[in-house]
């Protein structure tokens, strides 16, 4: 059966992320993650305080970062709130934002290496473990926790291309997809199962999910509204190569690149079309939605994160999921 | 102690109409920020319990309704043919 999961962007005011978690573990999502970047409200902190108010949903940063975070302080994070929520804790981890990154002059260096090295430093710290490592990017000299842990955290890892898909079945719990289209999923579970197949692990062993960005409204042209700003950042941060799999000009890609990091919104979202939102969003009525769902489905996810931005009214748009995507998926 | 007896004189009939009209407002409103932390917790709290459309719950989605939206809530209220509480509220001192 597939599993749902929610993300939410902690811009937004502490009790708003808050309510909105709630709706979700009300309706039915299993999951919920939280983004982090360093310019919105703290992932944390948010996390801790639905955990407060929710009972049941598994929730977790979605992702975090070795860059700016380092593991073993993502590690201990993961441990408090699996104190506080036990067994409800996931671990998201992956490169980070590029755009948010270079905003403190950081550089997403050695990429498969840090990931590597930091899922195994959050899953032996976060376990209580002791840990030492000499690896080639991080050195820890004994490190452990004060503090007595019950349950491990699951670690995720997200991923888009081929080298860090496979590491990520390799040595995650589960795969965040950055990919919200059937052909982008498709392809990725190629290195998905090359991945796995190192580890000998069972694709049935593995969470593969597609983290999409979904935007549902009874009107079409509603949802297409809210989901044109997250579909530019998308386009404009996607390889040639990806663009191309969708016949979507290049040069059109890097027009809204450079007028996004100019900040001419205007001008950036002017250039975005149904192409684009076809490729980069699950967009549309509810029938649209459950349709592309279906096709992820087939393709070998097992769980649907609903991206940013949701739908353009958020608490209307997760009723919606509730009453008339999720009969179609769930018992 | 105003918005308590204010919440008790919405009929249960208007509880849920009332509460899904008032969380919609909070929500989007272009003034959320100015709701105290205080609250917001304490609206959450009736949210999980599922008690926001009861007289506490009313009472205190009205607490917030009224410090960020007061005319979208006086509004409100007379749209649900509440004329008394209409007046009720004319007379609460704002914020």
């Amino acid at each position: 059966m597939i599993e749902f999961g929610i993300e939410f962007v902690p811009r937004d005011l502490y009790w708003k992320t808050t309510f909105y978690s709630i709706q979700a573990e009300k309706i039915g999502f299993d999951y919920l993650w939280i983004t982090d970047h360093f310019n919105n409200r703290n992932v944390y902190v948010s996390l801790a305080i639905i955990s407060a108010y929710t009972e049941r949903i598994k929730f977790g940063p979605g992702v975090t970062n070795p860059y700016l975070v380092h593991p073993v302080v993502t590690a201990q994070a993961v441990a408090t709130l699996n104190e506080i929520a036990p067994g409800r804790v996931v671990c998201g981890l992956g490169v980070g934002d590029k755009i948010t990154l270079q905003m403190v002059n950081i550089e997403q260096t050695k990429p498969l290496a840090t990931i590597k090295e930091s899922v195994q430093i959050i899953r032996e710290i976060s376990s209580g473990k002791p840990l030492e490592m000499q690896g080639e990017i991080f050195k820890i000299t004994g490190a452990k926790l004060n503090f007595r842990v019950a349950n491990t955290v699951p670690v995720y890892v997200g991923a888009q291309g081929p080298k860090m898909l496979a590491l990520a079945a390799e040595i995650g719990d589960g795969v965040l997809i950055n990919a919200s289209h059937s052909k982008d999923v498709e392809t990725a579970m190629k290195f998905i199962c090359e991945g796995a197949e190192r580890a000998n692990k069972k694709l049935d062993d593995l969470r593969i999910s597609a983290y999409t960005s979904f935007s549902i409204a009874s009107d079409y042209e509603k949802a297409f509204k809210a989901v044109v700003p997250v579909v530019a950042y998308i386009v404009s941060g996607s390889p040639e190569m990806i663009l191309e799999r969708h016949e979507i000009s290049v040069e059109l890609a890097r027009k809204i690149g450079e007028s996004l990091v100019h900040g001419q919104w205007k001008e950036a979202f002017s250039h975005v079309n149904n192409d684009m939102v076809e490729a980069f969003s699950i967009c549309g009525t509810p029938e649209t939605c459950v349709e592309k769902i279906a096709k992820l489905a087939k393709v070998g996810v097992n769980q649907i994160v609903a991206g940013s931005p949701i739908g353009p009214n958020m608490r209307k748009s997760i009723n919606m999921i509730a009453t008339e995507v999720f009969p179609h998926f769930k018992e | 102690m105003a918005m308590e007896k204010i919440a008790r004189k919405i009929p249960a009939s208007l509880w849920n109409e009332a509460s899904e009209k008032l969380v919609d407002m909070v929500l989007n409103s272009s003034n959320a920020s100015k709701m105290p932390s205080d609250l917001a917790k304490t609206i959450l709290y009736y949210w999980q319990r599922d008690q926001l459309a009861t007289e506490v719950g009313l009472q205190r989605l009205l607490e917030a309704s009224m410090l960020l939206e007061p005319e979208k809530t006086i509004s409100l209220m007379e749209e649900l043919g509440l004329l008394e509480i209409v007046a009720m509220l004319k007379e609460t001192p704002r914020q």
